[in-house]
């Protein structure tokens, strides 16, 4: 086995350190080490999204990524959303406009609108379908996702909890 | 204690529902933003390993050895078993037909690539993989058999020797005089399609956590399961365990459209946990094992249609011919997608007679399992497909010939030639109404200005029927025993007020916790939030199902109706001894326990509750301290399938009508659908917002049906396409913004005259979208009959028609 | 899907990098943006004894402009090329380009340097690369050389990097004043890897003449494909209709590997090269200014 390298990062606001074999991916490290259980597996071959993290404020796919490499890194997932119990602006929107029905692509979905609304707080469709094209879901066929953005970038707007570069 | 259940929102214990009917905020969805249900791989339990399966390379060999002498010493692993393990500790897994199932682990023989050979219980998934690539095992590969067509006849490969055959079923259905029919027909159209395999990949896999207990032989089973009753009884029978020595505690889980699969991968780490000694044992099925492996295929068909008309196009006859690749066993139950077509064999149409002519045939591949519409989908696409076929032959607009042949709405409750009955419908209604939000004339208008152009425009528009609330009957012919699907809760007031209502399945993104929810908070009226849904496990929930065939928002109705009505009875006997009147004086309404007609006189449900559990001394003789009742729902009426199959099968039947726009742009073959209508209806909506997700849904499915999914093996057996990259699901760019309408016809069977729509669009978009592309290539005199359309194949049947002769 | 093991180092500049290729021949991969190479860890199709992670090397991520000509370090990211404006003036192929690939989170990790080293057949960079006359600097034990795109892509999945080497900067030669282009694909969905694509750029003298074309193709064969016959139809004649179809069937004369798979047989992706390159030429001329 490899040696085990340390790893310092941040993650919704907290500070962690961990041993983690040079391999472990960072999904896996986020879920099984962390115990930040909201971000999925869903392929690993990175397709379907569902495994969508924030690392310094940019939409990453997380099982395209080794642990070791968040090494200093900050990274937000779906838990930091809603840190104390309030939802975010954009968890509200999706549950309003009925934007999941089983919920496992939903966290991905979650952070790919949060860096979207953060670069473009007034997307075009076009622009919403540009930064989804790469978060699959199976259950709602997009249409009330779609809606769901829309109304997420209301509420950002005029909300005072515009997204930060994470 | 006779109920007599609801038949209509109205005729709940309440002045005006404040949540049936109404698109509610679900119940589920907080837990569900935050990231914070428990999916299965959340869970870890003390002792916890973690489970590889080491599956086959070939489609076809005999298994000479397996040494798992180098994974045993590998640090970290705990276990190995083999078939060894498997012929030791289980029977081979329930199948359909019946026989043709195989054991969890490979005996002997491999039958398909990813068939699961020996597996490796870890300190981790990593070292568990590691372990999996140390065992070695001697195969002696055999021809595989690939093509269904080879597959039936005589001589080649036989999948399972001791059958003598691949052939799993043979049986050709007559129902009617469909000889005469055809004799005496103005015009037989024919046509052969062929659909390729395809399957229900939810986001997530399927993922299991299995427990065995070494001192009294039981098993417990946390896992991602549609159905974990049936699940139980499965494991029952394959781990040879009495069904109380099985505990299954389904969790949420991602989606599953039928093909979460998980029967091999359960008895497997049940295994394991055996071998351990007791250690619990966890996998998690990675999405190529899933697409090689598990859940995800169905549909490998073959068609042969003919269609009997008059000349002013009543048709007067159906014959459809179908071979179904299978797979290499019946464990998937695939077979069932291949029975369901009866329960709505000629649509919406008053096809007097038809014929079935079905094979099941065995082959090299992964065994078929159930996808979303289980069988009707590529049904009703071949049945469109020959509505339009003799649409054109006779000179008749499409949706001319569909009117022309409706079943009238005075005609219902409707049965149908191969048996099953419809409850009730407005065919005509929905196609009007879809042809008026299309603007329909005007479409052909602009398709004809169009093709003037050299655009290849198409309009497709289709009517089917969505059979929903499934019941075993429907499935006779393949061997599927029984009648009646029970589906049961609990509902009790605490002592404060608040109501539980116990169910026996996990949330699996329909909303039935929020129906369960909505009903309730009307009932006894009181708020959303003080209801709540919790699931019990096998082993304490009483019969059920759970989600599947379209069955559970009407089953669930009935139960929680069922049993709410119970515990009223019994509020209002407690309230009327109260209040010193006689029961029948009392009712429920608003929440309140009343004397009828004298205003005042009455008491809260939350403190007549209250009272049954603290003050025996004031309740009725022989009243149980239980504010508490149990209702197990089940569809009224059901018939035993006779010798044709003829069933009264599927509770309901939903109606859909679609209209799509789409254009073929000839140097490619690539298909965009430019605009797509809907008018669906499905009786009445329970919560609206959850029935059109149902229908975007399957609008997306059904896309990714007609355009872009397809399981390709090559001549070896082997799959060509196991990743998301090969398989190709639709994403956001993919489905179109549809716009939709909801009529309302209800059901004069079901409580609050529901119909089940779980399965929706499914049953209907690749039939719009593949008769949308044939009427685009209507030009060029080519027809494409294969799904998916996907570019090349588009591409290359247009070039065809362009080439000079 | 799990990982193999290996090893793994980090290094802090292009020298150690370098240093622990040689240490480690023939038992090294190199992760940039990972987007390419974990998956194919994950599905343990990959196994190398060492990853040498180049994203600790922080002097590799920047875009700079001289006289026009543009110089992006290697570990720079698709989405900083994406968002460049140096590039989206100075080099709109490339920026064109760029959008076409995948999805913004991959773009969000994937590195210019990581795509021209992966040589993926059906990817836009290495076509765009030979469309531009991109010079690749490999830095090696023996100091830096520069690799011209048209000898960069040797095969399938292969460069002209020697095996202790590293890709660390591509140049883009400033593009001439009025130079059209385009570039077009085809995938079976949006973001999808191209079963055929076409970069094609154009010029026109002061008689409104082609006096240069540049047609190269991807997803046809092991590397891009440039179409010198379908070229050579085009220069010194007056754009027509009739011209571009010519030119277009031309193309099929230039592709001897033809690729193909589940989603494209090769017959197809020939056709469909054609009918790119007419529609992208044609979609060129409307950017091409003329008086060259």
């Amino acid at each position: 086995m490899a040696a085990k390298r340390q790893v310092r990062l941040t993650v919704n606001g907290t500070q962690y350190e961990a041993s983690v074999e040079p391999r472990m991916t960072l999904v896996d490290f986020l879920r099984g080490e962390l115990g930040l259980n909201g971000t999925h597996v869903g392929c690993e071959h990175g397709v379907c999204g569902a495994c969508t993290i924030l690392l310094e404020g940019r939409a990453v796919r997380a099982c395209l990524m080794l642990a070791v490499q968040a090494d200093g890194a900050n990274i937000m997932t779906v838990e930091g959303l809603a840190p104390d119990g309030k939802l975010h602006p954009i968890q509200e929107a999706f549950i309003e406009e009925h934007g999941l029905q089983c919920g496992f692509c939903t966290p991905g979905f979650l952070m790919s609108v949060y860096e979207l609304l953060h670069d473009n707080p007034n997307p075009s469709e076009e622009a919403i379908l540009d930064s989804l094209g790469g978060n699959i879901c199976r259950c709602t066929g997009y249409q009330s996702i779609r809606k769901s953005v829309r109304l997420a970038a209301e509420k950002v707007r005029t909300s005072s909890s515009a997204p930060q570069g994470g | 204690m006779a109920v007599d259940i609801q038949s209509s929102i109205g005729q709940l214990p309440v002045g005006e529902a404040r949540f049936v009917g109404k698109s509610v905020k679900r119940v589920e969805d907080p837990l569900l933003v935050t990231g914070r249900v428990e999916f299965i791989d959340n869970v870890v339990l003390p002792g916890m390993l973690h489970c590889a399966i080491l599956r086959s390379p070939y489609a076809h060999a005999r298994i000479r050895s397996v040494d798992v002498s180098e994974a045993r010493k590998l640090p970290g692993v705990f276990a190995v078993v083999t078939g060894e393990d498997a012929k030791r500790w289980t029977q081979p897994g329930p199948a359909s037909p019946e026989g043709w199932g195989a054991h969890c682990l490979a005996v002997d023989k491999v039958r398909f690539v990813g068939e699961p050979v020996a597996a490796v219980a870890a300190t981790s998934r990593y070292v568990a993989e590691d372990a999996i690539e140390l065992i070695n095992v001697d195969y002696d590969p055999l021809p595989p058999v690939v093509d269904a067509f080879k597959a039936a006849q005589a001589d080649g490969p036989l999948v399972f020797e001791d059958k003598g055959t691949n052939i799993m079923y043979q049986r050709v259905f007559k129902w009617g005089e469909v000889d005469d029919a055809f004799r005496d027909a103005d015009r037989v159209f024919t046509e052969q399609f062929r659909w390729h395999r395809l399957g229900a990949n939810p986001m997530e896999t399927f993922g299991v956590v299995s427990q065995w207990d070494p001192v009294d032989g039981s098993v417990t089973i946390h896992g991602a399961y549609q159905a974990p009753t049936h699940m139980a009884i499965g494991r029952a029978i394959v781990l040879q365990l009495p069904m109380n020595k099985v505990r299954v505690i389904g969790h949420p889980h991602g989606g599953s459209f039928g093909g979460k699969g998980g029967a091999r991968g359960t008895d497997i780490t049940a295994l394991l946990s055996r071998k351990t000694g007791g250690r619990p044992v966890k996998w998690i099925e990675d999405r190529i094992e899933y697409i090689t492996g598990g859940g995800s295929q169905a549909w490998d068909r073959h068609y042969e249609v003919a269609l009997a008309v008059k000349k002013d196009g009543t048709v007067t006859g159906l014959k459809v011919k179908l071979l179904d690749d299978l797979g290499a066993t019946g464990e998937g139950f695939g077979a069932i997608g291949a029975a369901k077509p009866l329960a709505s064999f000629t649509g919406c149409y008053a096809i007097p007679v038809a014929e079935y002519d079905l094979t099941l045939v065995a082959t090299n591949k992964l065994p078929a399992g159930p996808y979303r519409g289980m069988g009707p989908p590529p049904h009703n696409f071949v049945l469109e497909q020959m509505m339009d076929i003799a649409a054109r032959g006779l000179g008749i607009d499409p949706a001319e010939i569909r009117r022309k042949n409706f079943i009238p709405p005075d005609r219902f409750p409707y049965t149908i030639a191969s048996g099953n009955e419809y409850d009730s419908g407005e065919y005509e209604a929905a196609l009007n109404t879809v042809l008026e939000m299309s603007d329909y004339s005007r479409l052909r208008q602009e398709q004809a200005e169009a093709r003037k152009r050299g655009r290849y425009l198409g309009i497709g528009v289709v009517s089917t029927i969505e059979p929903g609330v499934f019941d075993w009957n429907a499935y006779a012919i393949v061997g599927v025993p029984g009648t009646g699907v029970p589906e049961g809760v609990t509902v009790s007031i605490d002592l404060f007020g608040k109501i539980l209502v116990n169910v026996g399945f996990p949330i699996e993104g329909q909303g039935q916790y929020t129906l369960a929810t909505q009903i309730l908070a009307d009932y006894f009226g009181v708020e959303l939030a003080d209801v709540r849904v919790v699931m019990q496990d096998t082993l304490s929930a009483p019969p059920n199902f759970g989600p599947g065939g379209s069955h559970l928002g009407v089953a669930l109705t009935g139960a929680i109706l069922g049993a709410a009505d119970r515990l009223r009875d019994k509020l209002v006997a407690v309230a009327a001894r109260l209040m010193q009147t006689e029961a029948q004086h009392v009712e429920l309404k608003e929440g309140k326990l009343r004397i009828k007609g004298v205003p005042g006189a009455e008491m809260p449900v939350a403190q007549v509750a209250a009272v049954m559990l603290t003050r025996s001394d004031l309740l009725p003789p022989d009243m149980e301290q239980r504010p508490e009742a149990t209702y197990v729902w089940t569809s009224p009426g059901r018939t035993p399938a006779d010798d044709q199959g003829r069933a009264k099968s599927y509770l309901t039947a939903a109606n859909a009508c679609h209209v799509a726009l789409v254009e073929i742009d000839p140097g490619t073959g690539k298909v965009a659908i430019l605009k797509y209508w809907i008018a669906d209806d499905c009786g009445v909506r329970l919560n609206p917002a959850n029935v059109e997700g149902m229908i975007d849904g399957g609008v997306a499915q059904g896309v990714g049906a007609a355009l872009l999914e397809e399981y390709v093996y090559n001549e070896e057996g082997q799959l060509l396409t196991s990743t998301f990259m090969d398989y190709l699901l639709p994403t956001i760019h993919d489905v179109p913004v549809t716009e939709k309408k909801g009529l309302v016809t209800p059901s004069p069977f079901t409580p609050l005259g529901a119909k089940g729509v779980g399965e929706g669009a499914i049953h209907t978009t690749p039939a719009a979208i593949m008769c949308a592309i044939n009427d685009a290539l209507l030009p060029l005199g080519v027809r494409t009959t294969e799904v998916p359309a996907t570019p090349q194949r588009l591409w290359t049947l247009m070039r065809s028609a362009q080439q000079p002769s | 899907m799990k990982p193999p093991p290996f090893e793994y180092a980090a290094p802090g500049t292009v020298q150690e990098a370098i240093a622990l290729l040689q240490q480690h021949e023939g038992e090294a991969k190199i992760l940039a943006g990972g987007q390419s190479l974990m998956p194919l860890l994950n599905m343990r199709l990959a196994r190398p004894g060492i990853l040498i992670d180049l994203n600790k090397v922080t002097d590799l991520d920047y875009i700079r402009e001289t006289n026009g000509a543009l110089a992006i370090g290697a570990m720079t990211r698709k989405r900083t090329v994406e968002d460049s404006a140096l590039v989206k003036s100075h080099q709109p192929l490339l920026h064109a380009a760029t959008v076409l690939i995948a999805h913004p989170q991959i773009r969000n990790r994937g590195t210019v340097g990581g795509s021209m080293a992966q040589a993926d057949p059906a990817a836009e960079y290495p076509a765009i690369a030979v469309a531009l006359d991109a010079e690749l600097q490999a830095a090696g034990p023996r100091g830096s050389r520069s690799i011209k795109a048209s000898d960069f892509f040797v095969s399938y999945l292969t460069t002209a990097l020697e095996p202790n080497e590293v890709l660390a900067e591509v140049r883009f030669p400033a593009v001439p004043r009025g130079t059209g282009w385009s570039v077009m694909e085809v995938a079976r969905r949006h973001g999808d890897f191209a079963m055929t694509g076409v970069a094609v750029t154009t010029a026109l003298d002061a008689k409104g003449q082609f006096s240069a074309a540049r047609i190269v193709l991807f997803g046809v064969g092991p590397t891009p494909v440039r179409a010198r016959a379908a070229e050579q139809v085009l220069t010194g004649q007056k754009p027509s209709e009739g011209l571009l179809a010519q030119a277009a069937q031309k193309v099929n004369d230039a592709i001897e590997e033809p690729l193909s798979d589940v989603h494209a047989s090769a017959e197809y992706r020939r056709h469909l090269a054609q009918v790119l390159t007419r529609r992208a030429l044609a979609e060129a001329l409307t950017r091409t200014g003329t008086g060259q």
